[in-house]
């Protein structure tokens, strides 16, 4: 029996291998064919936009000017990705025909991958500044000050120096935090977006980048502790609203739009957005697996991204799982003390409200208004995490347990009750353990559901499984490897998860025999 | 003789579905009483309603002097009173036989542990099944089964034993042996109220017999003159599809 099932495990492993493989034959074809038909389509400015496809990072300013190309007669179509990493491999891959980016970020991009180029003609120029809350005068004008002074004594210009600078000054001479400052003027939160080198990024674990120095000269000046957060680059305006985050940097342009919404500081650097689009000149070297596999875990230990997001992963799922068992039953004794004994009407409402609102909404919505409407006042990410999906899990959980106690003959509930256990006692007893082995594989489902379900955690920057696979995507620029590898931690969990379920089953089945 | 239980005017409706409509009757302490009907005349109704597994409608239920409809009694300390045994027995199919019979009074604070466990193992002694005491219900007779449950109501020393159609479910080899328990309490002065169909049972062994029928008592009389002389068209034609 067990040889069999491990026979069959191999076999399922091997048939995985073999499908990637072959897909992976299939799209080296197709990528072929694509890149000959794209040669065809070469952009070379910015008269030849219109009828195209355009990628862009969703929020920025390169997304609010491809917006004036968008539908019009030539059908130039505008694809909005969460990340500029993102976007870049779309063009890669031949969806997109170019991509419009900042250009700090579009040299970064370049650099890595020699198969882009950015077109000599600029798209636009624009200034970047630091958003504040409307209400926050007070703090906007304390960082302009502060700006001023960095201004003057030339700091700005040895930040930009450093990350974006000529060939004799770039990567010489860093910005250092100043270490004999009193920082007695509490903390200073910057929401930022850490995708978009050289403004900010993740390096060996930490967010890196222009904007975080200046950021971290401002605090400097004020007496300031600076923290930062990261998350989506469209959510930054919200978190800085809400009060999630004091101020927003992230390479953000001031428009009108965003002026409805939120303040900026004065401009601290200006950039220009550019196109960059395939160079078909230079072909690709394609990199070999092993040196794929060396740059994508091993190179500045990057596999930590996957092993911390891991045990976040893990660990939301235990918290979460043990909130939406308690919570769970207890909705579920609820809705079936009502059911039985018409007892707690008001409750039960209340439960029924509950399930059909927590069943009838996307779990990503809920987090995201747990973390940006209710939980404002919580910083800990994983906390929000685990209370977002735990009360996700108890709906589900509740109507799983809630069969699971009607599928036990009603005459075991009224033999308990007509030997004087009262109704509690009843449950607990003699109901509910019945009830468990009854709905045991159900409920295990639902777990290994709220397991996969975490994935969106990235929504609100917490670095989990699939958000530490993202994190090297963004430094590597190749999706393969680490989604297949995040992809395969899943799938492992998954199947030792069911194992141990199978073995705990048939253990309960059997103390009945 | 003491009057253990007294039902007033006892109305039970199910929607719009009258099923007793009106029922009077006492009993008294040791007394065996036999409950016959036609089929959803409402027999089980009205022993449910005893314990109130089934809330009357309206009327009293007086037992051992108190009102147990009124809202402020314990039913649950009520119940403990009154054993109930079941058609489908109903034994706890995860727990042992053992457990089986010490759940209630352990849960129920009448006994601890240790004591309960020595009045199960007395009680299975008592119908020679002790080496069934480690044992799932799984693994039982029908008749070991309905034996068990009904010493699982005896651990609780009830006052009172309600038996509703106690052998309907048994493979008729077995029936014998459960009549024969049920036969053993009476003698030993239990006061029983048994729904059943087994006429030579109700004959022998109860001291009365109440013949349920359009949602009341019909008739109610020692079984040598029930079975003689019924009274009423309705039990001349109930017994004479039954007999
Ligand atoms: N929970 C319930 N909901 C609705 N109707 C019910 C319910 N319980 C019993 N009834 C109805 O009440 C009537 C009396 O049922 P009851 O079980 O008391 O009859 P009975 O005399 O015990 O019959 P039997 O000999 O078949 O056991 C039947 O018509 C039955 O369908
Ligand atoms: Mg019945």
């Amino acid at each position: 029996m067990k040889k069999k099932r491990i026979v069959s495990y191999i076999a399922a492993v091997i048939l995985l291998a073999a499908v990637i493989a072959g897909y992976s034959y299939y799209k080296g074809q197709t990528e072929k064919r694509q890149l000959e038909e794209a040669k065809k389509n070469e952009i070379t400015g910015v008269e030849d936009l219109p009828g195209r496809k355009i990628g862009v990072q969703m929020g920025t300013t390169g997304d609010t000017y491809a917006k004036d190309y968008e539908g019009d007669e030539s059908g130039t179509s505008v694809e909005r990705f969460n990340k500029g990493t993102d976007a870049v491999q779309a063009l890669k891959v031949g969806k997109i025909d170019c991509v419009i980016i900042d250009i700090l970020t579009a040299e970064a991009f370049v650099e890595k991958n020699k198969e882009l180029k950015i077109l000599e003609e600029e798209f636009t120029n624009e200034d970047y500044a630091i958003c504040v809350d409307k209400s926050n005068t007070e703090l906007k004008e304390k960082i302009n000050g502060a700006l001023q002074e960095l201004r003057e004594d030339g700091t700005l210009q040895q930040i930009s120096d450093y990350y974006t600078g000529a060939e004799e000054v770039k990567g010489k001479n860093p910005y250092r935090m100043m270490q004999d400052v009193k920082r007695d003027n509490g903390t200073l939160s910057m929401a930022t977006n850490a995708e978009f080198p050289p403004y900010e990024y993740f390096d060996k674990g930490e967010i890196v980048g222009a904007d975080v120095d200046m950021m971290q000269a401002v605090c400097d000046r004020l007496g300031m502790t600076l923290e930062i957060q990261n998350m989506e680059f469209d959510a930054i305006i919200t978190a800085v609203e809400s009060g999630k985050a004091d101020v927003g940097a992230a390479g953000m342009t001031v428009t009108e739009d965003r002026l409805k919404s939120i303040d900026f500081t004065d401009s601290y650097t200006n950039s220009k957005q550019v196109i960059i689009v395939k160079d078909f000149a230079l072909s690709a070297k394609k990199q070999s697996l092993r040196e794929s596999l060396y740059d994508n875990f091993i190179k500045d230990n990057r596999y930590e991204y996957l092993l911390k997001g891991f045990g976040n992963t893990l660990l939301i799922t235990l918290f979460a799982v043990l909130i939406g068992i308690l919570l769970g039953l207890l909705i579920a004794l609820v809705r079936t003390g009502y059911d039985r004994n018409g007892s707690m009407p008001v409750l039960n409402l209340l439960c029924r409200i509950y399930l059909t609102v927590v069943r009838g909404t996307p779990a990503v919505v809920q987090l995201l208004i747990i973390y940006y409407v209710i939980l404002t006042s919580v910083h800990n990410k994983i906390l929000v995490a685990v209370i977002a999906f735990g009360l996700n899990s108890a709906a589900y959980v509740a109507e799983v347990i809630r069969s699971g106690i009607m599928s036990v003959d009603i005459g075991q509930f009224e033999a308990g009750r007509s030997l004087g256990l009262n109704y509690h006692q009843t449950m607990v007893s003699i109901i509910i353990p019945q009830a468990v082995k009854n709905i045991l594989p159900a409920l295990c489902n639902e777990f290994i559901v709220l397991l996969k379900e975490t994935s969106i955690s990235g929504y609100i920057g917490l670095m989990d499984l699939t958000k530490g696979g993202d994190i090297i995507r963004s430094i590597t620029y190749e999706a393969y490897v680490p989604l297949y590898a995040v992809a395969l931690i899943y799938l492992v969990t998954v199947m030792l998860l069911s194992a141990g379920v199978n073995c705990l089953e048939k253990r309960l089945r059997k103390s009945e025999r | 003789m003491d009057e253990l239980i007294e039902v007033r005017d006892l109305y039970k409706s199910f929607g719009n579905h009258k099923v007793l409509k009106g029922l009077n009757i006492k009993v008294s302490k040791g007394e065996v009483i036999a409950v016959i009907g036609p089929s959803g005349c409402g027999k089980s109704t009205f022993l449910r309603s005893l314990n109130l597994l089934e809330r009357p409608t309206s009327g009293k239920i007086f037992f051992e002097g108190t009102d147990i409809t009124d809202e402020s009694v314990d039913i649950n300390k009520v119940r403990e009173k009154m054993g109930m045994v079941f058609q489908q027995f109903n034994l706890f199919p995860n727990m042992t036989v053992r457990e089986n019979i010490m759940l209630a009074p352990v849960k129920c604070g009448k006994m601890k542990a240790e004591e309960a466990a020595v009045k199960a193992e007395e009680l299975l002694a008592r119908i020679g099944l002790l080496d069934k005491a480690g044992a799932y219900p799984s693994q039982l007779s029908g008749g070991q089964k309905q034996r068990i449950a009904i010493i699982r109501a005896l651990a609780m020393n009830p006052d009172v034993m309600l038996f509703d159609e106690p052998t309907s479910a048994l493979d008729p080899e077995m029936v014998g042996e459960v009549l024969e328990l049920m036969r053993e309490l009476a003698a030993e002065g239990m006061t029983m109220i048994v729904v059943t169909h087994e006429m030579g049972f109700a004959r022998e062994v109860a001291s009365r017999i109440l013949f349920v029928n359009d949602g009341g008592i019909q008739e109610d009389n020692d079984p040598k003159e029930l079975f003689a002389n019924p009274k009423t068209p309705r039990l001349k034609e109930f017994l004479a599809k039954v007999l």
